[in-house]
């Protein structure tokens, strides 16, 4: 049954992942029952990787910064204005080509709006809260029990951008602890979480002095007994070690130390939220390149059930979340163009999911919703347009605006970030524990998903 | 198989999409085995251990009760050899993390291997499973089951709710009020959440989800409450949606359960009622809420906003009546809150899910994984899953055995937990020779290390220094000094650096962010160059440390060292290393010194924070 725009989902009749011509689905439901997962199932291998198809990824950005609007902001307040009896007067609605923007709530946003290019055909698959968020975050179907070991796109960035030696592990995870990690992959691509706060990365340094550190860190490494070869399990056994070794080399670093540290009037100028300080955070991260090529900044707040405009939407009050959303992006997006570094960095913000369109609901709130927009800049994305559109009201894509010619899904997403990074987004690695492949996008084989040129043309 | 896509895109679902915590757990295998993998490779390698990890052949194992006939006999069957028997200072140091969350001091453990008794480990045992700080530690266990703390984003229970949920839990413990009863108290309770005696009311009262009709509310309980204490995590995918075509590859009870089966479970809930009760104070902090039943009413299928699909009825089905997923309905006139947990302790679900969840506290790994993702359909080893389904159970004749002997004494935790320890099973060492087939996790033939948790981490560092704090906690008279007495995990809110040193253990929320076992490069810079850390291993604090400088011999330092940081004798290398490094120094200061490295890097060494 084709869709709205002719296309035919019903030819996917499993992911990939789950399908192996040499592993049948009664051991590997076998495995499960017993709780069998993690990279050190496999035996070791080297890390082939099989790319399915000849691409070109566009290669334009060295790092990557996604913003998580977790909660779900309402899409027709924000990325694809839909005016309306509901719009609040502060919203000051303005024109910028065929964008409307809401200028009163994000006027700094709309200053920067030639360097923002708007998607607008963007669907969720699920409209809840952990299911939907997990999914962006993983590029695929969180629910099967194969993808309980699929990796954080911001770990598939790691393993193939990041480097053992650099200080800073690939992958930095700002304003939460939580979410999905490496996965299959090996430990050192994990998120590492960090709340910032601009006094420092905390117990980054050795308050007894350098002697005493190392002193200790030596007599630390010959009580510490070696690990005998060839069993498998070493490999993990090693990962409480490994993590120790990261964290000594990181703390040799000054310069990260000033990454992490800046002052009131920087923090002013960033809006003094947790958010802000996090964009701050980001944008010494890409300029002080100390390895780490993937930035996830979680904001919430965006769940607005209940009396949107009032609170998370009031354009008068410069610290409602949508102000100090504006105050803090602005400025990032602004210090990335001045310092040089938007033409390599970028910048993706989005939720979950969308929220009702038209009036509101009994509470002057907005519920989930399957329709959204996510917001692109920089790595040379041509701003100042939207690719895509929704109908009058934001309830259906109208035009997808691309050249598959369908909705967006967070497969493509993803498939989006990997190509602007230079990773070859059809590779298919072979060193995930079921030996069957792990597909960065699934269905890669099919070329099902794939990232948005348009963003670029 | 089918993907999910389908039935996804089919849903359509538009306004009143349900806060769906998708509370699977998408790595606890991952990490259920990374953590047995780092800390059980840990263990076959340090030397401790090498020399006298032999394994044996599981023929030679006691059988000491049915666990160990069932663990053991498979092993046989299987040509798979067992690890050998925890030596005295395993077990010692062991049997303490695992009841108490502390370690033995040094004097206990010298008395508990010198002690020639034939019945000591049993004796110890009974000691500690009657003491305190059992108590305490598994109050912690049950706080985490039934997630009290101060803070939600649903509705918060206050401190004062939470001080009177904890009291609550403790004393359940301390009477032996069985597993059976808790539940039963804590789904029927009414009344308020401050009064210590009602406090089940606070697990109530979480489920109070606000910006929707009352129906989220039941639906929210019905689906903490089938997680918690029937381990069937789905049914907060079933209260939005029917199984079919979504769950296909999940479950084989999820794939055939509707919404309306789950409605009929909520529908149970329909009738509690929260009144806000001011206490004559503004600040809601102080405002408890009070737990009561409505005489009338049902579930009513009549919504479309909120946090969940709409509920729509049909002409001839307005309303739902409860009805009890194995087909119980509730008398006329009886409670139904009565009616529901009456069935629920009744249902094998009950039994099955929490010997699993008791199973896993003290074995690593439990014989079903993720613990809240039990499919009903598949654990009864006579009625097993169509092919090419399995049981889901490592070991799918002992978790019914298990269930059995939970149900058969009571349901009374301290008695599991007893045959659990006692079971040689339990007291196999971490320490195994030869390659190791993680595909074997399953069958247990050696015991799984865990790494402590992070109040663990914080009250042994104390333990072993003797420096010990004093946090004020909300609530309480009097400060509090262990972080495994604390009655949630935001504490101490008096102590912001200590509350980040515990939350980089990731000991979650008990909301939404489960407790966590994953290692991170934070971890690593907390025990190295944290206050906490650091301001304990200064032999001038540290009256442990103060009394091991006064010993001039270096080797005997070394020893009182290792038993009080690591509860066991330095091996002969170890002592090498340490007791040069501490005859090396001259000078009292560089004595002092030397010590204070040395302690250093005994709680920086891997085996610290581990269970082995």
């Amino acid at each position: 049954m084709k869709n709205r725009f002719g296309f035919d989902w019903s030819g996917i009749t499993g992911q990939p992942f789950l399908r192996a011509p040499h592993w049948s689905r009664r051991v590997f439901f076998r495995h499960l029952a017993s709780g069998i997962g993690g990279y050190y199932l496999a035996p070791s291998r080297p890390l082939e990787t099989v790319a399915r198809a000849a691409v070109s990824p566009i290669a334009t950005a060295k790092s990557c910064i996604l913003i998580m609007m977790a909660g779900g902001p309402s899409h027709i307040d924000t990325f694809d204005l839909k005016e309306g009896p509901w719009t609040p007067a502060g919203f000051q609605p303005a024109s910028f080509g065929d964008i409307r923007w809401p200028a009163g709530l994000m006027p700094r946003l709309a200053e920067q709006m030639e360097s923002i290019a708007l998607v607008r055909s963007v669907r969720a698959w699920a409209a809840v809260h952990d299911l939907a968020r997990n999914w962006l975050m993983i590029g695929r179907n969180p629910a099967p029990a194969a993808a309980r070991i699929a990796p954080h796109i911001g770990s598939v960035v790691a393993v193939e951008l990041g480097r053992k030696e650099s200080p800073l592990p690939a992958f930095l995870s700002l304003n939460t602890n939580n979410g999905p990690g490496s996965g299959f992959l090996p430990p050192e691509n994990a998120p590492f979480y960090v709340n910032p706060g601009g006094g420092g990365l905390p117990n980054a340094g050795h308050r007894d002095g350098a002697a005493a550190y190392e002193r200790r860190l030596g007599l630390l490494r010959s009580l510490e007994p070696e690990s005998p070869e060839g069993l498998n399990i070493t490999a993990s056994a090693a990962e409480v070690r490994a993590f120790r070794e990261r964290a000594t080399a990181l703390m040799s670093s000054t310069a990260v130390n000033t990454v992490f540290t800046w002052d009131a009037a920087e923090r002013n100028r960033y809006g003094n939220t947790a958010f802000g300080n996090a964009c701050i955070a980001a944008r010494n991260l890409v300029r002080g390149n100390l390895g780490t090529r993937f930035v996830q900044i979680t904001v919430g707040g965006w769940d607005n059930h209940a009396n949107i405009y009032g609170g998370p939407f009031n354009a008068a009050n410069p610290n409602s979340l949508g102000r100090q959303f504006d105050t803090a992006l602005g400025a990032l997006l602004a210090d990335l163009k001045s310092g040089g570094h938007a033409e390599e960095t970028l910048v993706v913000a989005l939720g979950e999911f969308g929220r009702t369109i038209g009036p509101v609901n009994a509470q002057a709130g907005r519920d989930h919703f399957l329709q959204q927009a996510v917001l692109v800049s920089g790595a040379r994305v041509r701003g100042g347009r939207a690719i895509g559109s929704s109908d009058e009201l934001g309830r259906n894509v109208a035009d997808p605006g691309w050249s598959r010619s369908r909705e967006i899904r967070g497969e493509d997403l993803a498939a989006t970030i990997y190509s602007a990074l230079g990773i070859d987004w059809t590779t298919i690695r072979r060193d995930d524990p079921a030996g069957r492949g792990f597909e960065y996008v699934p269905s890669a084989a099919q070329d099902l998903y794939g990232p948005i040129q348009e963003l670029w043309s | 198989m089918r993907m999910a896509l389908w039935g996804v895109l089919a849903a359509g679902l538009l306004a009143g999409q349900p806060d769906c915590r998708f509370d699977g757990d998408r790595e606890a295998p991952t990490r259920a085995l990374r953590r047995v993998e780092e800390a059980a490779g840990r263990m076959a390698k340090s030397p401790a251990f090498a020399a006298a990890s032999r394994n044996v052949p599981a023929s030679a194992i006691p059988r000491r009760n049915f666990i160990d006939r069932a663990v053991f006999d498979r092993l046989q069957r299987l040509n798979v050899p067992a690890a050998r028997l925890t030596t005295d200072e395993e077990f010692v140091r062991r049997i303490h993390l695992d009841l108490t969350g502390h370690l033995p001091s040094p004097a206990a453990i010298r008395e508990f291997v010198a002690d020639q008794g034939a019945t000591k480990r049993d004796r110890l045992i009974e000691r500690l499973i009657y003491s305190p700080d059992f108590d305490a530690r598994w109050t912690l266990w049950l706080g985490d089951l039934l997630q009290n703390s101060a803070v939600a984003s649903t509705q918060s229970s206050q401190i004062d709710g939470r001080n009177a949920f904890h009291t609550w839990i403790t004393a359940a413990l301390a009477t032996g009020k069985s597993l059976r009863d808790i539940a039963i108290e804590v789904l029927t309770a009414q009344g308020s959440t401050f009064d210590t005696d009602r406090a089940g009311t606070n697990y109530i009262l979480r489920s109070r989800v606000p910006t929707g009709p009352n129906q989220d509310k039941f639906d929210d309980l019905l689906s903490r409450t089938a997680s918690t204490f029937l381990g069937i995590g789905h049914y907060d995918c079933i209260v939005c949606h029917d199984g079919r075509r979504r769950m296909d590859d999940l479950s084989v009870w999820g794939r055939s359960a509707t919404r309306m089966e789950a409605w009929r479970m909520a529908a149970f809930f329909s009738r509690i009622r929260y009144t806000l009760v001011s206490n004559d104070r503004t600040n809601p902090a102080f405002q408890s809420w009070d737990i009561s039943d409505a005489p009338a009413g049902a579930y009513d299928l009549n919504t479309n906003f909120g946090n969940r699909p709409a509920r729509v009825g049909s002409p001839e089905l307005r309303t739902v009546m409860p009805g009890y997923r194995l087909g119980q309905t509730p008398s006329p006139g009886a409670n139904w809150r009565a009616a529901f947990a009456g069935y629920l302790v009744d249902d094998p679900m009950f039994a099955r899910n929490l010997a699993n969840r008791v199973w896993k506290q003290l074995f690593s790994l439990g014989l079903v994984e993720p613990v809240n993702q039990l499919d009903p359909a598949r654990l009864d080893p006579r009625n097993p899953p169509p092919a090419p389904w399995r049981l889901q159970a490592a070991n799918p004749e002992l978790l019914e055995e298990l269930a059995a002997e939970l149900t058969r004494s009571g349901f009374g935790l301290k008695s599991f937990v007893r045959t659990l320890v006692q079971s040689s099973a339990y007291q196999l060492s971490s320490g195994y020779e030869g390659p190791w087939r993680p595909d074997d996790a399953g069958l247990f033939a050696r015991h799984y290390p865990r790494r402590l948790e992070a109040e663990e981490i914080h009250d042994t560092i104390q333990q072993a220094t003797g420096v010990v704090a004093s946090y004020p906690i909300g609530g309480w008279a009097e400060p509090m000094r262990w972080a495994v007495d604390f009655p949630d995990t935001a504490e101490p809110r008096s102590n912001g650096a200590v509350a980040n040193f515990l939350n980089s253990f990731l000991r979650g929320d008990r909301e939404s962010l489960e407790r966590s076992q994953a290692s991170s490069i934070v971890q690593q810079l907390y025990l190295m160059n944290d206050p906490f850390v650091l301001n304990r291993i200064r032999a001038s604090s540290s009256p442990v440390l103060g009394a091991i400088l006064r010993l001039q011999d270096p080797g005997a330092a070394t020893e009182e060292l290792f038993l009080a940081f690591l509860a066991r004798t330095p091996t002969a290398e170890e002592r090498r290393v340490a007791a040069g490094h501490l005859g090396r120094a001259t000078t009292t200061a560089a004595r002092t010194a030397a010590l204070e490295d040395l302690a250093w890097a005994l709680v920086n060494r891997t085996d610290f924070a581990f269970s082995y």
